[in-house]
């Protein structure tokens, strides 16, 4: 995908997280800690690089990128231009990479004495969303001269080119059944600006409180009557789109669209920091329906169930070693093509498991996490819904172009009420 | 004639299956542990649903599971038990 993206535009995926605290950060604190963690992690700086001899892609760490720090840019703005954070963190996150090796960089926005806000952009190739956050958990670490604690053993991926061919075969077999399957689909779609720039991001955030999260949690449990949040969530995000996108349904005859499902062990943090340990699974919905909320989430609840007797999250997860193997100028390109140009109807991310939730950072007061995922062009949209300290945080990324900024807040606003419905 | 199997019994197999889940050491879970501090996520869960599916018969989505059944493997047996006998 993040190949695709980098063919597609020339900057690739990746995305953004936000931690903001009571007071203000300082910045020769992060700095070191910056540089100690680097240190400490040269996997940061590494590249992409391909063993020719058995075709297998590998993180490649040269000698001259250790000299290379994070970047870590910071902006003072006095309280009465508070409202042009968002727009700067936006700005942050829509700017390419500067080179090959660096796939992390911060931004620190200090409102005043009172609130600061640092933001990581990160490369998909090597962080996700949990492991973002447990970049935060390093940082305060490091800044409490515990580093030692983290022992950099990141879990290795098994080399492409090594045994259990008949298991990783048996798992491409499961996924092109799948793959049969969502080629059956007509899928909705955005319609996307033309040409193959870069176009911006954009993006609405909007949060629920304690208690409407742990009402919503409650709901979406007994509606499915399984304990479990995503398919209460994703449904809901659905109908949403269908309400407030009402052009896209006319484009297709299903909705489909791709949900995060983390495959992380608990107590793995350190070892799963780096690199991607998500899987996203394909979900599909009719487009002219009146299904209700409810109806909605227990048949997503229903493919979520078929997914896991097929064992697809884990299928994925084998076929993505075999499918390093593919020279990336032949795997991107078919990726499009097996999506017939239009990947998804959006994508929709439900994080529940938190990588930080201190209640201090760098000896502050934590005020709130979010995440902003980069919406890919196609399919222009991405829902994200991720949990800090017991409450959502629900944010809506759009290609400019794609989506209006009106139409984006309806979106969110319809989203947000239908949680609390 | 149905295989009987002893509450006893489902608490020790629950306990050893969610060990294996979550790669934990033997013994780790007991019946009374708090599930709900040991970061099971949906994708956990939802093997643990299907392994009861397929070990005891019963497929506690259509019963109907609540939040109070999942707090422990012990409220966790009592919900398979009592779809093994409706």
């Amino acid at each position: 995908m993040a190949y695709g993206a980098s063919r597609h535009h020339g900057i690739g995926v990746f995305s953004q997280a936000i931690i903001e605290v009571k007071g203000r950060l300082c910045e020769k604190t992060l700095r070191t800690a910056l540089d100690q963690i680097l240190a400490r992690v040269p996997l940061l700086h590494g590249q992409m690089a391909r063993d020719w001899h058995n075709l297998a892609p590998y993180w490649k760490v040269p000698p001259a990128a250790r000299d290379v720090s994070i970047p870590l840019q910071v902006i003072d703005l006095a309280e009465r231009e508070a409202d042009r954070a968002d727009q700067l963190f936006t700005d942050h996150g829509n700017a390419p990479f500067d080179a090959d090796w660096q796939h992390a960089r911060f931004l620190l926005i200090r409102i005043g004495q009172e609130r600061s806000r640092l933001g990581v952009v990160f490369d998909h190739r090597l962080i996700d969303a949990f492991g973002a956050e447990v970049f935060f958990r390093l940082i305060d670490l490091t800044w409490q001269g515990r580093l030692d604690e983290f022992a950099p053993r990141i879990k290795q991926t098994e080399p492409a080119h090594a045994d259990n061919w008949t298991r990783r075969f048996k798992s491409g077999q499961t996924l092109n059944r799948l793959h049969l399957r969502m080629k059956q689909l007509d899928v909705c779609h955005l319609t996307m600006p033309p040409g193959n720039a870069f176009w911006p991001n954009q993006f609405v955030h909007d949060s629920l409180t304690q208690d409407e999260s742990a009402a919503f949690i409650r709901k979406a449990g007994e509606e499915i009557s399984v304990p479990i949040v995503s398919p209460s969530a994703t449904a809901r995000a659905v109908l949403a789109v269908r309400k407030v996108l009402p052009s896209m349904s006319g484009t297709g005859t299903d909705y489909m669209l791709f949900t995060t499902a983390n495959l992380r062990l608990p107590n793995q943090e350190w070892e799963t920091f780096l690199f991607n340990h998500i899987a996203m699974l394909p979900y599909w919905l009719p487009a002219q329906s009146d299904m209700t909320a409810k109806e909605a989430a227990i048949e997503l609840r229903d493919q979520f169930f078929d997914h896991m007797k097929k064992q697809i999250p884990f299928a994925l997860d084998d076929a993505a070693a075999l499918g390093r193997i593919v020279p990336l100028a032949i795997g991107g390109p078919m990726l499009r093509t097996m999506a017939g140009g239009r990947i998804c109807s959006f994508y929709f991310a439900c994080l529940r498991d938190a990588g930080f939730s201190g209640e201090t950072f760098l000896g502050l007061p934590t005020v709130d996490l979010i995440h902003k995922p980069l919406a890919l062009s196609p399919p222009g949209l991405n829902m994200c819904l991720t949990f800090f300290r017991g409450r959502f945080n629900l944010v809506v990324s759009y290609v400019e172009g794609a989506v209006s900024d009106y139409s984006a807040k309806r979106l969110m606003d319809e989203f947000k009420s239908s949680l609390l419905r | 004639m149905a295989e009987v199997i002893t509450i006893e019994s489902i608490h020790q197999q629950l306990c050893t299956e969610i060990e294996t889940l979550l790669s934990l050491k033997a013994g780790s879970i007991k019946t009374d542990t708090d599930l709900t501090v040991l970061g099971i996520d949906s994708l956990r869960f939802v093997s643990l649903l299907l392994v009861i599916e397929q070990r005891f018969g019963v497929n506690l989505m259509k019963t109907g599971l609540t939040n109070e059944d999942t707090k422990t493997v012990r409220c966790l047996s009592a919900a398979v038990q009592s779809g093994r006998n409706a």
